[in-house]
C-alpha cells in the first residue's frame, strides 16, 4: 500500500496487539510445561516467580533422564515410529489414487464413489463392529492393527481431491494427446505438482498415528508392541491396579515434573518437523475441499 | 517369543506324539510334573494318563505396572513347557481399571477372551451373565494344592459363587486392613498439639495444620487433610474409601449397612447426611488439599511426600517400605507419621473403614473349557501354588534372587544387590507375584521389611499394619457378593455425582430440600428393588437371618 | 475456488468432446437420452468405463479398505437392533427391534446428555470460529511478515498435543495446588479455584482449552482462503477509498464464505460429537452433570458394562442424525450460498 495513513497506523497497531497477545496466551501454558519439567525436587520453596523463571543453573534433568532410561522406554519410541512411519506411507498410498479418481469428473460412476466414501464418514459403526472385523481378520496383536484399520481419513480425501482438481490442466491434457494412460498423468504430470499436499496430508496423517494411544489400547495385548503414548499414559496416570507399593520406579523427580517431561518427549518431535511443513499448508492447499 | 513359544509348542507337539506312538514312554512324563505339589495330596485320577500339551493364554494382573513384562528366556516358561509340556501365552496388564475392563470386554465381544484371566467384579458379573465364564467346581479336585492355599476362605468363594456354582478363582485380595488414619505426629508436637480423639478435635488440630505453618517454612502451602475419590467396586462409592474415618464417625461408611439390624443402603440413614455436612465444611474451609477430587493415586502420593499434608488415610505399604518413604524422608528428614486411632463422631461411633474380604478375581473362559484345556489350566495353577512355582513367581530363583534363612524367611543374605529379587531390575521377573502371594508371615516379613531413615530413625512397616489393624472396622465382606442392578451406570453416577457435588459446592449448604429430591432420584433409580434384591442374596448366603 | 482461467471444468468439457467424437450428434440434443438407445448407451459408457480402466484398477485398494473397514463393521452393526451375545455370534444373535434405542431415550439422563453435547457441539462452533477467523484475517492483514511467521507456528503447536498431554498442561495451569492462575489469584487477594471439578467453571474451561488448541489450526483454512483472493480486489477497493474494515467486511469475509460455509456443514453432520476425547479426559465425577455427552456415557454403558448392543444403536442414531442434518443444510447451502460440500 502506498500511504501511510493514520487509520492504517491504528490498524496495525491493533492486529499486531492482537496477534502478540495471541501467541502469550499459547506459550504461557507451554512454557510452564517446560519449566515444570526441570524443576528440581523441593524447589518451590525458594520460588518467586510462579514457576516461571527458574534459573538455568538450577534446572533439574532428573525427570528426563528417569524417563529415558526407563527399560521399555527406547522400544516404545520405536513402536511409535513404526506406526507413524509406517501408517502415513500407506495412508498417502491410499488416498492419492481415491482423491485422483475422485478428482476426475468424466469418470462413469465417481457420484456413486463419491457417496459411497461420505455415507462412512457420517456413518461410522463403532467401536465394537469395527473391532470385531480387526479381530476377524486377525490383526489384533500386530502394529498393523493400529493403522490399517483407520489407514483413509475422509476429510484428507476431500481436501486432497480439491488440489487435484485445483491443478492447472494444461499440462495434463497435453499430456493426455500425446497419448499417455491416466495412470501416467498421475505420475508423470500431477504427482510432480502435488508435493505441497502430500506434505501436509503426511503432516495431518503423522500426527494422528504419533498421537494415538486409544486403539493400541484396544487392539493390542502385547505390551511390547505399545507406542510411547500408551507408556506415558501408564507411567503417569495409572497404577491402580497396585494395592502394594512395596517398589516405586520414579521417585528422584517431582511426580510434576515427569508428566511435563513427557508432554515435552511426546510433543518434541511433530513440532520439530512441522515448521518445515508449514509454508505449504498455504495457498492453494488447502481450500481445494470447497467446490465453486 | 512368539515364535520362539511357536517352535517350541511345535517341538512339543511332535514329541508328544512321538510319546504317545510308542506306549512305553507314557509314565516319564507325569511323575516329573507331580513331584512339585505337595505330597499329602490326593489324586484325583488313579490312572496316570499322558500329559496333554496345550498352550495356555493368560492375562494376569501386573504387580509392579512401570516394570517389564518378563522376558522371553523367563525361566519358568522353560520350566513349564518342560515339566508341564504348558506353553505360556503371557499378558501382564498394565494402566488402569477401565483400561482392562475395555480390554476384556472388547475381546469378549470377539468372544476371544484369554484362557486365564484377571477381571474385576463388576465386569466378572456381567461375563458370567453372557455364558463366557466358565464354573470351576470341577477343576478345583485337579488342583488340590492350589485350592487348600488359594480356595477354601468360605467368605472369599461366595464372591464367585452364583446359584451354589463357582464361576471364577478369588485369590486373597488384600488383607482387609492395610489402609489407615495416619497424623505427622512431628507436626503435632511442633504446634504443642495433643493427639485428637474426636472428629471435632481432629478437625481443630486440621484448622492449626492448614493455618500454623507446622512446617516452619514460613509459607502458608500446608493442608490439615489430604484424600482424593477412590472406589472400587460395590462397596465403595460416593466419597470412596480415603474418607472411610469420617463418614465412619457417624456410622455411616461404605456404601452399605450389612448388619442385620441396620442392613441397607448407608445414604438413607440420616445421619449420612450430617456426615456430608462435616466433609463439605471441611473442603469449604480449604482444610482439605484443594486438589483432591481431580487426584490420581500417583499425585496423591507424590504431594504427602512433599509434605503437603498431616491426615490422611494411606495404604501401610504405600506409607512406609523403604523405597516409598524415602522421598518423604528426603523431603522432610523430621517427618513422622504415625497410627491414629479414628475419631468418634457426636454419637460416639467411629470406624477406620470398611474391612472386606476382598479377592483377586481370575476367571476361566468357558471356550478354554469347551476346547479342552481344563485339566491343562489346573495343572498349571496348581503347579503355582507348589513350593517351585509359588518361589519362582513370588521370588525369583533361590540363591541368585533371594535366599532361605534357616527358618524358612526370605533373606538376602549372600544375593548380588543388583539382582536381589526387590531390585528395580528385578521387577519383572516378579510380575505374576500377586497370582501366588497368600500373606504368610514369610511373605509379610520378606515383602515388608523393617528400614532405616536416614537420621536412623527404624520405620517398620508391620507395625503400622498391627496398628491399623487395631482399630475399630467396619465389617462389609457381605456386601462384596451384592451384584449390580442393570441399570448401575446410571445409578452410580447419580450417587457419586450427586455426593460429590454436595460436597464441592463451597456456595450453597447441603439444604433438606435438595438432599431429599437427591434421595428420590436414587429411588426413581430402583433402588428400593436392589436393597431388596441385596437382602435376597445375602440371606441367601447367610449373612443375613 | 476461482484462482486461474481455466479449470478442470473446462477438462470436463474437453473430455466429453473427445467421447462425441465418436458418438455422433444427439448427445447435444436435449433429451438425448430417451432418443439413444439403451444399447448405444452402454456401449458409450463402457467405452467411457474402459477409457479410465486404470483408473478403476489403482483406486481398487482404497475402495476394498471402505468395504472392508467401513462397511463390514456397518454390516456388524446390526447388533443394534439385537441382543448381541458374542458366543452367538452377530449373525446368530436374536432380533429385538429398537428395544435399545428405547433404553437410550428412556435412560435417566438422556434429556441431559443431549443438552451438553448441543452445548459443547454448538459453543465450540459459535466461539470457535469467530476466533479462528479473526486471528487469520489478523494474520493476513499485518504487515510484519516476522510476527506472522512465528505467531502462525506458535499458534499452531498446541494441536499437536494429545488431550492426555492437554490435562498435564491444563493441571499446570488450572490445578488449585500449583496452577499458574491460581497462584496468582491466591498471591493477589482470593481463595484458589477448582477449575476443573467445580460444574460452574468446567463448561468454560473445556471450550476455551479446545480453542486454546484448534483455533491456531483451524486458521490454515480460514487463511489459505484469504491468499486466494486477488489482490487486485483489495487495490481496487482501496483506490475506491474503502476503509480497513470495510475491505475486511465487502471482500475478505465474502472471500472465505465458502470455507465457513463448509466448515459448518462439516460440523453439523458431527453434531452430536462433541469431542470425545476432549471430555473423557477432562472430566470427573463431581462435573458430569454439565460434563458427560453421549460419546462418554456410551463408552461407560457400552464398553464398561458390556452393553454393546447399546453402544452400537446409539452410534447409528447419532449417525442418522448427522446423515439428515448434513444432507439438508448442504441443500440449503446449495441454494443460499452456492456452496456445497459435494
Amino acid at each position: 500500500m502506498p500511504v501511510k495513513s493514520r487509520e492504517e497506523i491504528v490498524f496495525q497497531i491493533l492486529v499486531n496487539t492482537f496477534l502478540i497477545v495471541f501467541l502469550l496466551i499459547i506459550l504461557v501454558p507451554m512454557w510452564r510445561v517446560v519449566m515444570m519439567s526441570v524443576t528440581p525436587l523441593g524447589y518451590a520453596a525458594e520460588d518467586t516467580s510462579f514457576g516461571m523463571l527458574i534459573p538455568p543453573w538450577k534446572w533439574s534433568i532428573e525427570a528426563y533422564k528417569q524417563l529415558l532410561t526407563h527399560p521399555n522406554f527406547l522400544h516404545a519410541v520405536w513402536n511409535s515410529v513404526q506406526i507413524t512411519v509406517l501408517g502415513t506411507s500407506l495412508s498417502l498410498i491410499l488416498t492419492v489414487p481415491l482423491a485422483y479418481v475422485l478428482s476426475i469428473r468424466t469418470l462413469p460412476g465417481r457420484n456413486i464413489l463419491i457417496n459411497f466414501i461420505l455415507l462412512t464418514y457420517l456413518f461410522s459403526a463403532g467401536m465394537i463392529p469395527t473391532f470385531l472385523v480387526v479381530h476377524d481378520l486377525g490383526l489384533t496383536d500386530h502394529l498393523a492393527a493400529v493403522f490399517v484399520p483407520v489407514a483413509i481419513g475422509v476429510y484428507n480425501v476431500l481436501l486432497m481431491k480439491g488440489f487435484f482438481e485445483g491443478l492447472p490442466v494444461e499440462l495434463e491434457e497435453a499430456a493426455r494427446l500425446d497419448g499417455a494412460s491416466e495412470l501416467q498423468v498421475l505420475i508423470q504430470i500431477i504427482l510432480p505438482l502435488s508435493k505441497p499436499i502430500l506434505l501436509t496430508i503426511g503432516l495431518f496423517y503423522g500426527v494422528f498415528y504419533w498421537n494415538e494411544f486409544f486403539y493400541p489400547i484396544l487392539y493390542l495385548n502385547d505390551n511390547d508392541l505399545m507406542p510411547l503414548p500408551v507408556l506415558l499414559r501408564n507411567i503417569l496416570m495409572a497404577s491402580s491396579l497396585n494395592e502394594y507399593v512395596e517398589y516405586d520406579a520414579f521417585s528422584n523427580a517431582p511426580i510434576q515434573s515427569l508428566k511435563a517431561a513427557g508432554v515435552f518427549i511426546t510433543m518434541l518431535p511433530m513440532v520439530a518437523v512441522y515448521p518445515f511443513i508449514q509454508r505449504y499448508f498455504t495457498k492453494s492447499t488447502l481450500t481445494g475441499s470447497v467446490k465453486q | 517369543m512368539r515364535n520362539i513359544s511357536k517352535h517350541l509348542f511345535l517341538a512339543v507337539v511332535i514329541m508328544a506324539l512321538l510319546l504317545s506312538a510308542c506306549g512305553t514312554a507314557t509314565t516319564v512324563a507325569p511323575t516329573v510334573a507331580k513331584a512339585t505339589t505337595a505330597p499329602d495330596v490326593v489324586q484325583p485320577t488313579a490312572e496316570p494318563t499322558e500329559i496333554q500339551p496345550a498352550t495356555i493364554s493368560m492375562w494376569a494382573a501386573g504387580r509392579v505396572s512401570e516394570a517389564d513384562d518378563p522376558p522371553a528366556d523367563w525361566v519358568v516358561y522353560d520350566i513349564l513347557e518342560e515339566k508341564l509340556k504348558i506353553t505360556l501365552d503371557l499378558v501382564v496388564m498394565k494402566g488402569g481399571n477401565d483400561d482392562m475392563n475395555q480390554k476384556i470386554n472388547t475381546a469378549a465381544a470377539a468372544n476371544d477372551l484369554p484362557d486365564l484371566f484377571f477381571v474385576n467384579r463388576d465386569a466378572w458379573y456381567a461375563l458370567v451373565g453372557q455364558g463366557m465364564i466358565a464354573p470351576v467346581d470341577d477343576l478345583l479336585p485337579l488342583m488340590p494344592t492350589r485350592t487348600a492355599t488359594h480356595y477354601s476362605d468360605p467368605n472369599r468363594n461366595r464372591l464367585v459363587t452364583i446359584d451354589g456354582k463357582m464361576y471364577g478363582l478369588p485369590d486373597p485380595g488384600q488383607i482387609p486392613t492395610t489402609d489407615g488414619l495416619v497424623i505427622r505426629k512431628d507436626w503435632l508436637d511442633k504446634l504443642g498439639l495433643a493427639m485428637p480423639k474426636t472428629l471435632d478435635e481432629l478437625i481443630e488440630v486440621a484448622r492449626a495444620f492448614t493455618n500454623d505453618d507446622p512446617d516452619g517454612n514460613g509459607k502458608n502451602d500446608t493442608y490439615g487433610f489430604g484424600a482424593y475419590p477412590e472406589m472400587a467396586g460395590v462397596p465403595e462409592n460416593g466419597l470412596g474409601r480415603r474418607f472411610d474415618y469420617i463418614m465412619g464417625a457417624f456410622g455411616v461408611s461404605g456404601m452399605w449397612n450389612v448388619t442385620q439390624d441396620g442392613f441397607g443402603m448407608n445414604v438413607y440413614n440420616p445421619a449420612f447426611l450430617d456426615a456430608l455436612k462435616v466433609v463439605r465444611q471441611i473442603n469449604v474451609e480449604g482444610l482439605i488439599t484443594p486438589d483432591w477430587p481431580t487426584l490420581k493415586k500417583d499425585d496423591f502420593r507424590a504431594n504427602w511426600k512433599q509434605g503437603q499434608w498431616g491426615i490422611m488415610r494411606e495404604n501401610f505399604a504405600a506409607l512406609s517400605t523403604k523405597s516409598n518413604y524415602k522421598d518423604f524422608d528426603a523431603n522432610n528428614p523430621e517427618g513422622e507419621w504415625v497410627v491414629l486411632p479414628p475419631p468418634t463422631g457426636p454419637a460416639g461411633l467411629s470406624s477406620e473403614g470398611l474391612s472386606n474380604q476382598s479377592a483377586r478375581i481370575y476367571a476361566i473362559s468357558q471356550k478354554a473349557i469347551d476346547e479342552g484345556k481344563g485339566e491343562a489350566i489346573a495343572r498349571f495353577l496348581d503347579w503355582t501354588a507348589g513350593d517351585e512355582g509359588y518361589y519362582l513367581l513370588g521370588f525369583g530363583v533361590k540363591g541368585e534372587n533371594y535366599n532361605l534363612d534357616a527358618n524358612g524367611y526370605i533373606t538376602l543374605e549372600g544375593i548380588d544387590p543388583a539382582k536381589a529379587w526387590t531390585a528395580k531390575e528385578m521387577q519383572p521377573y516378579t510380575q505374576l507375584g500377586n497370582f501366588v502371594y497368600i500373606f504368610t508371615d514369610v511373605e509379610l516379613k520378606a515383602r515388608y521389611p523393617e528400614h532405616q531413615t536416614a537420621n536412623g530413625r527404624t520405620i517398620k512397616p508391620l507395625d503400622f499394619l498391627a496398628g491399623f489393624t487395631a482399630q475399630n472396622w467396619t465389617e462389609c465382606t457381605a456386601s462384596g457378593i451384592i451384584n449390580p442392578p442393570d441399570n448401575w451406570g446410571d445409578l452410580q453416577t447419580r450417587y457419586n455425582e450427586g455426593i460429590q457435588a454436595f460436597v464441592l459446592d463451597v456456595d450453597n449448604e447441603i439444604t433438606q430440600e435438595a438432599w431429599d429430591a437427591f434421595l428420590a432420584d436414587l429411588k426413581g433409580l430402583g433402588t428400593d428393588d436392589w436393597v431388596a434384591d441385596a437382602r435376597d442374596i445375602l440371606t441367601g448366603a447367610g449373612y443375613l437371618k | 475456488m476461482k484462482k486461474s482461467g481455466v479449470d478442470r471444468p473446462s477438462s470436463i468439457s474437453q473430455d466429453d468432446n473427445v467421447t462425441e467424437k465418436t458418438a455422433a450428434q444427439p448427445a447435444l440434443v436435449p433429451n438425448a437420452a430417451i432418443e439413444i438407445p439403451w444399447r448405444e448407451k452402454f456401449r458409450r459408457l463402457w467405452r467411457a468405463v474402459w477409457r479410465h480402466r486404470w483408473l478403476y484398477i489403482i483406486v481398487l485398494p482404497s475402495v476394498l479398505f471402505f468395504v472392508i473397514f467401513k462397511y463390514w463393521p456397518l454390516f456388524n452393526a446390526q447388533i443394534a437392533f439385537k441382543d448381541f451375545k458374542p458366543v452367538l455370534g452377530v449373525v446368530g444373535s436374536p432380533w429385538v427391534g429398537l428395544k435399545h434405542l428405547e433404553a437410550f431415550f428412556n435412560s435417566y439422563y438422556f434429556s441431559r446428555l443431549i443438552g451438553n453435547t448441543l452445548f459443547y457441539s454448538i459453543a465450540g462452533l459459535i466461539l470457535g470460529m469467530p476466533t479462528a477467523i479473526i486471528l487469520a484475517i489478523a494474520l493476513y492483514e499485518t504487515r510484519f511478515n516476522m510476527i506472522r511467521s512465528i505467531v502462525q507456528t506458535g499458534a499452531y503447536i498446541p494441536h499437536f498435543l494429545s488431550w492426555v498431554i492437554m490435562f498435564g498442561v491444563l493441571l499446570t495451569m488450572l490445578s488449585p495446588s500449583e496452577g499458574l492462575i491460581n497462584e496468582i489469584i491466591k498471591a493477589t487477594e482470593g481463595k484458589s479455584i477448582s477449575f476443573l471439578t467445580s460444574p460452574k467453571y468446567f463448561r468454560w474451561v473445556a471450550i476455551f482449552s479446545n480453542i486454546w488448541k484448534e483455533t491456531g489450526w483451524s486458521t490454515i483454512l480460514y487463511y489459505a482462503a484469504l491468499m486466494g483472493i486477488e489482490t487486485a480486489l483489495f487495490e481496487a477497493a482501496s483506490v475506491d477509498g474503502a476503509s480497513r474494515l470495510q475491505r475486511i467486511w465487502h471482500i475478505s469475509l465474502p472471500g472465505i464464505l465458502p470455507v465457513i460455509m463448509i466448515v459448518t456443514l462439516l460440523r453439523l453432520g458431527h453434531i452430536l460429537d462433541a469431542g470425545f476425547n476432549e471430555i473423557f479426559v477432562l472430566y470427573s465425577v463431581p462435573v458430569y452433570s454439565v460434563a458427560d455427552i453421549i460419546d462418554t456415557w456410551v463408552y461407560r454403558a457400552g464398553i464398561l458394562e458390556f452393553k454393546y448392543s447399546l453402544a452400537t444403536a446409539v452410534g447409528m442414531f447419532k449417525g442418522v442424525i448427522g446423515l439428515v442434518l448434513l444432507v439438508v443444510s448442504n441443500q440449503l447451502a446449495k441454494r443460499w450460498a452456492r456452496t456445497s460440500l459435494y
